[in-house]
């Protein structure tokens, strides 16, 4: 019931601190998250770790409102103010769903390229951290609304 | 085995007013739409004659999760009858059609009840949020604060990326159906609005506003189906279930192909429209699932009223009114008639069959001439979706 258990949290860390998704012995399909059988093939636990690289493009986005926040977010969001999440595509072409940071979250556009960075993301019985992404600054090209 | 077109039909519809229903509980509600039905069958049914009940249910905020459709059919006089609650989110009515109907398929059945419920009015503004939004992912989306507003928010924003939508247009569905529901009795929301109504109510998850999205409601509905050979004992109109289809997609929005299309909605209504024998240009009207004008838009197109990114302008353009090419929602869809979960997707075989009888309570409703109606009901991020194609007798 939208609550995400601390086991459950323990069994993904690598995922959720590192971003290691899985790849596809048989047919090289990378996932993320991780699964037991392949989604491309049918392969059941014939995976690899790979590390993925945590740079990609917004491939869409919203804004979540401070006051629209799904309940466990309701402090984060009263301290942070609104805060934007969006469909990464990631250069090795898996999407991943993430928060924004570290800039306005009205500034986010598709096609921005943003990059992982390890982050506090809200608290319920512990301290949860995930991956969020940031805009990859000094490109020599300004993001602009 | 039975021909499946045509071998089922409705003789009996029923649909609480939808909406703040502080008066009622969940069985009060699902006993007002009851009610309703069994007095619609034109030549009366006696009770005894249900054998089987089917009810969509979410969870009602988890007042009665388990065995909520045993008490139900005790409530209305029926205990002993088999009874089961059929869970697919806000497609829960749509899949508990789906069940009765393939009950008197398979031969199980003769008549059935099709109901579907839900309270969701009476809790908390945080127990709602938390309710809300269980049915997408929530171990990879709802974990960064995605709410469920927010997924339809990044289709919103891709599909005007990939086909140049505006706000403006999605505006204009809410319009219209705010427009619809102001014609309806049953309607949670009786009251017409403009474009910026829409664009000037506060964002909930960009670019939609708090006008863009449907609201939470309570309310009940109720659908009487029997064998199609034995229809005419109950009236002399009945309504026929000439095709249906469903399927699932990825609950998770990042595992799927496309974020503009649902898969789920051109899948299921292949299968109803190949059963039926008939197109998208047959069809007089559709209620379809409207959670969030970006929905409405892109299952215009799903459905096959008209291309791929073209919807906006479709529907700019005046086709999905009452009177245009198709009318879509003309009930006022989930954005104005209300959207109580598991409720919804019977309450559109209420609306389709008035509306295929042409007596629906108001003639500016009505639409003109109606012969073939189309329902499309979908649970999360059109994750699992039914489609029934109606006729009339
Ligand atoms: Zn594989």
């Amino acid at each position: 019931m939208a609550y995400i258990s601390v086991p459950e949290i323990q069994r993904t860390l690598p995922q959720r601190y590192r971003l290691v998704g899985l790849k596809c012995k048989k047919c090289g399909y990378l996932h993320f998250p991780a699964r037991k059988v392949c989604k491309n093939c049918g392969a059941v636990e014939e995976f690899e770790e790979v590390k993925l690289s945590g740079r990609g493009k917004v491939y869409s986005y919203t804004v979540i409102e401070q006051g629209a926040t799904v309940y466990e977010h309701t402090e984060e969001a009263a301290v942070g103010g609104a805060f934007s999440v969006a469909l990464v595509e990631l250069e090795e072409g898996v999407r991943v769903m993430g928060q924004i940071t570290e800039c306005d979250p009205y500034s986010v556009r598709v096609g921005m390229e943003v990059e992982a960075v390890l982050r506090r993301m809200y608290e319920q019985d512990i301290v949860r951290y995930s991956f969020k992404f940031r805009p990859i600054r000094f490109q020599g090209r300004a993001e602009r609304p | 085995m039975m021909q499946a077109k045509n071998a089922v039909a409705v003789v009996g519809a029923g649909n609480s007013r939808f909406g703040d229903r502080i008066d009622a509980n969940l069985s009060d509600l699902f006993s007002e739409a009851f009610v309703e039905a069994l007095d619609s069958v034109d030549k009366g049914l006696d009770p005894r004659e249900i054998g089987e009940f089917f009810i969509g249910s979410l969870s009602s905020s988890g007042e009665q999760i388990g065995l909520s459709a045993s008490l139900l059919a005790e409530y209305v006089g029926k205990r002993g009858a088999p009874a089961m609650r059929v869970e697919a989110a806000c497609a829960s009515g749509g899949y508990a059609l789906r069940a009765g109907i393939m009950s008197i398929i398979a031969g199980a059945n003769d008549v059935v009840v099709v109901g579907g419920v839900e309270k969701m009015r009476d809790v908390s503004g945080p127990q709602a949020r938390l309710w809300l939004g269980v049915s997408s992912d929530t171990r990879w989306e709802r974990w960064h604060g995605l709410t469920f507003p927010g997924i339809f928010a990044l289709q919103a924003t891709r599909h005007m990326y990939e086909y140049g939508t505006t706000r403006e247009q999605l505006a204009y569905i809410a319009v219209k159906n705010h427009s619809n529901g102001a014609e309806n009795p049953k309607a949670h929301f009786r009251r017409k609005i403009t474009v910026e109504t829409v664009l000037n109510s506060p964002f909930v998850a960009y670019p939609l506003t708090l006008f863009d999205c449907c609201p939470t409601s309570d309310g009940a509905a109720v659908a009487i189906l029997c064998r199609a050979d034995i229809a005419k004992n109950f009236t002399d109109t009945p309504i026929y279930v000439s095709g249906f289809g469903a399927a699932t997609d990825c609950v998770a929005a990042f595992d799927r192909e496309s974020l503009t299309r649902f898969d789920s909605a051109v899948i299921a209504s292949r299968q109803a429209y190949k059963m039926a024998g008939l197109e998208p240009k047959d069809i007089d009207l559709v209620e379809l699932h409207d959670c969030f004008t970006i929905s409405e838009l892109v299952l215009t197109e799903d459905l096959g009223f008209c291309e791929k990114g073209e919807g906006g302008r479709f529907i700019e353009e005046g086709n999905t009114q009452i009177g245009g090419k198709v009318a879509v929602n003309p009930s006022g869809g989930l954005k104005a008639k209300g959207h109580p979960i598991g409720a919804t997707g019977v309450g559109q075989v209420y609306e389709i069959f008035h509306q295929l009888r042409g007596d629906v309570e108001k003639r500016s409703r009505q639409v003109p001439g109606a012969e073939v109606g189309m329902a499309h009901i979908q649970g999360g991020f059109g994750v699992a979706a039914t489609v029934h194609i109606f006729t009339r007798g």
